[in-house]
């Protein structure tokens, strides 16, 4: 993934202007596991959601396996979530009358996998997440960690090519926060799959390959 | 990618009950109201026409031409054989009244006021309109050589006549000779036609004859016809036999009472109208609120990747079974509602005197068709449609990690 020149303006033009990004060119190699990282309304949740497709740039140039992406329509933007982008919010954001099966297989319904594919593959994930004894309940039923574990799973399941998860350790007490990491560490090294975060918890920093610092929606660091 | 849409959907209903019932329930509240006042409507103004044909008119009526202009008895039907002849003839006639009035003075020992004096046979009435069921006083009879009369409330009431009072009728007979016949009353009608009520004393056909001083004529014919349709058919038919006879509708005899329904036609147009857009915003509301309150559910499946088509037909799923579902509740109670209505009636004794005015019954009874339903099937259907196009719309320009980061909605 590239991005090239980006720059992200809210309110163009008007007395309440704010540029949440300038000039961001950035590179994202396959398999990395890295953390933008930044002050509360340094820009890395808008920098994020404009990786992922959620948000749309002012002016640049965001390329997804060399493919420009930046000037999609909605339609096919929403394809590309769909096949390969795999989304960890910050509240879970969970759906309410889906089971926690039914949530985690639900991309992949979408996607129209065989049945018995979607079901192996649940059980892999429960597994691994251990939440097997959770999965015909409903998200309100279910505790906040046990949650976000739901939410990873279903970010998973369809094999993304990238996941992004916005502060996904926000609401996590510590030792729910290291079971979610090592997850994903695991997913990453396993599966060889790109993991973005956007967070300023030390343990997610602890935890990552690189480290992206933003300041002012400018970056301030790359190591 | 429908069965998914159609699963969700399902799902959403299913695992949010109380929310459904709740959606249901305003649906079907709001339709059988809705149900109810049309049958009420529809009630009042065929009680109306009802009655005056019951009473009076018949479907079709026979007069000699200038009658009605010149109420004189040189204007009258004779003989009476050759328009039995022709009523046999034709089989959409059921049944037929013949009748002899006359206008003249009607007065007790304290008061006189102008009435008309209508000659009728019991026994034909009671087939043609069930002319005895509108007695509220007395008994539908003449008495014991017909010396007793029938008198409409109103007009019982200006005298404040009851059972057995005298009266005494004055009028001119066919030769000019002014007569004078007393009656004791044996009955009080009240038929909600004031034609009747307020001026009208009912005679036996005999005494009326003997009067007048007439045999085998009379000054109209009413008559019953099998159904609507035909009505114009045998108005015609008969216009042909006799060209020189007024053969007239219940509508053509009673311009007032049409203009007068028109009016209140328009007034329960309107009154219908704004139920109508009541129980449709209030269905818009319910369905509208449904989903923008899962505007953040919505955004969420969009932003994970659900295309929006899904989404859309989730939704318009799930208000048109909501909509449904509502629909055959609504469609039920309000069965049930005019049912009741139509079979009891709504007692509206306390408006009593402000609907007689206008010729309604105190009691007033509910129709109820098929089409009611055709009707209420399409108000919800409208609505429901309605009710997902603006939040359809919404949902198609909002950017879903707005939604879901609370920036919007």
């Amino acid at each position: 993934m590239k991005l090239n020149h980006v720059y992200k303006t809210f309110y163009p033009d008007s007395p309440k202007e704010v540029k949440a990004l300038t000039d961001i060119n950035l590179t994202f190699e396959k398999g990395e596991f890295t953390t933008l990282s930044g002050e509360s309304g340094s820009g890395k949740t808008t920098l994020l959601n404009i990786i992922g497709g959620l948000d749309s740039a002012t002016s640049g140039q965001i390329f997804f396996e060399e493919e420009e992406i930046s000037a999609y329509s909605e339609e096919k933007m929403a394809k590309l979530r769909l096949h390969d982008i795999g989304f960890i919010f910050q509240a879970y954001n969970l759906i309410h009358v889906l089971t926690v099966r039914e949530n985690i297989g639900f991309i992949m319904k979408l996607l129209k996998f065989d049945e018995k594919e979607i079901d192996d593959r649940i059980m892999e994930l429960a597994s691994i997440l251990q939440i097997e004894d959770l999965l015909d309940k409903l998200p309100g039923e279910i505790s906040g960690g046990q949650q976000q574990r739901v939410a990873v799973a279903r970010a998973v399941a369809s094999r993304p090519k990238l996941i992004l998860a916005d502060e996904p350790t926000a609401n996590l007490d510590s030792k729910n926060s290291e079971r979610l990491m090592n997850m994903l560490r695991t997913l990453n090294e396993k599966e060889h799959v790109t993991v973005i975060f956007a967070s300023h918890d030390k343990y997610v920093l602890e935890q990552s390959k690189r480290i992206i610092v933003l300041d002012d929606g400018v970056v301030i660091e790359d190591r | 990618m429908y069965k998914i849409s159609q699963h969700l959907a399902w799902l959403s209903i299913w695992r949010r009950k109380t929310r459904s019932l709740m959606v249901i329930m305003m649906i079907a509240l709001s339709l059988s109201g809705l149900l109810g006042l049309q049958g009420l409507y529809d009630g009042m103004i065929s009680h109306l026409i009802n009655t005056t044909i019951r009473s009076d008119s018949g479907e079709i009526s026979l007069y000699a031409k200038e009658y009605r202009l010149n109420k004189s008895l040189d204007y009258r039907l004779s003989p009476l054989s050759k328009f039995q002849d022709a009523f046999s003839k034709i089989e959409a006639i059921t049944s037929y009244s013949v009748r002899l009035e006359k206008e003249g003075l009607i007065a007790t020992a304290h008061k006189s006021l102008g009435a008309t004096l209508k000659g009728i046979s019991l026994e034909n009435e009671q087939h043609f309109g069930q002319l005895d069921a509108f007695i509220t006083k007395g008994d539908y009879s003449f008495g014991k050589g017909n010396k007793k009369a029938l008198i409409g409330s109103s007009l019982a009431k200006k005298f404040h006549l009851t059972i057995g009072s005298r009266v005494i009728f004055t009028a001119q007979d066919v030769t000019g000779e002014i007569n004078a016949i007393s009656f004791r009353i044996s009955g009080i009608l009240k038929t909600g036609n004031p034609s009747i009520d307020d001026n009208s004393v009912f005679v036996s056909m005999e005494k009326m004859s003997k009067f007048l001083n007439l045999q085998q004529s009379a000054t109209q014919i009413a008559l019953r016809v099998k159904d609507p349709d035909s009505i114009g058919i045998v108005q015609k038919e008969l216009q042909t036999v006799f060209p020189d006879v007024d053969v007239l509708c219940w509508d053509e005899l009673y311009p007032l009472l049409i203009q007068m329904q028109e009016w209140m036609n328009i007034f329960n147009l309107a009154s219908y109208a704004i139920v109508f857009i009541v129980a449709a915003l209030g269905i818009f509301g319910v369905m509208l609120v449904s989903v923008l309150e899962r505007m953040r559910e919505f955004s969420i499946m969009l932003a994970i990747g659900t295309p929006y088509k899904t989404v859309r037909n989730q939704i318009i799923t799930e208000a048109s079974f909501l909509g449904f579902i509502g629909f055959i509740a609504g469609a039920f109670l309000g069965w049930i509602f005019l049912l009741y209505m139509s079979t009891a009636g709504v007692d509206m004794r306390s408006f009593e005197a402000g609907l007689e005015l206008y010729g309604y019954s105190a009691v007033m009874y509910a129709n109820m068709h098929l089409y009611y339903f055709f009707q209420a099937f399409f108000a919800v259907f409208f609505a429901t449609l309605l009710s997902v196009i603006w939040p359809l719309r919404k949902l198609k320009k909002i950017k879903p990690i707005q939604v879901i980061q609370g920036k919007m909605l």
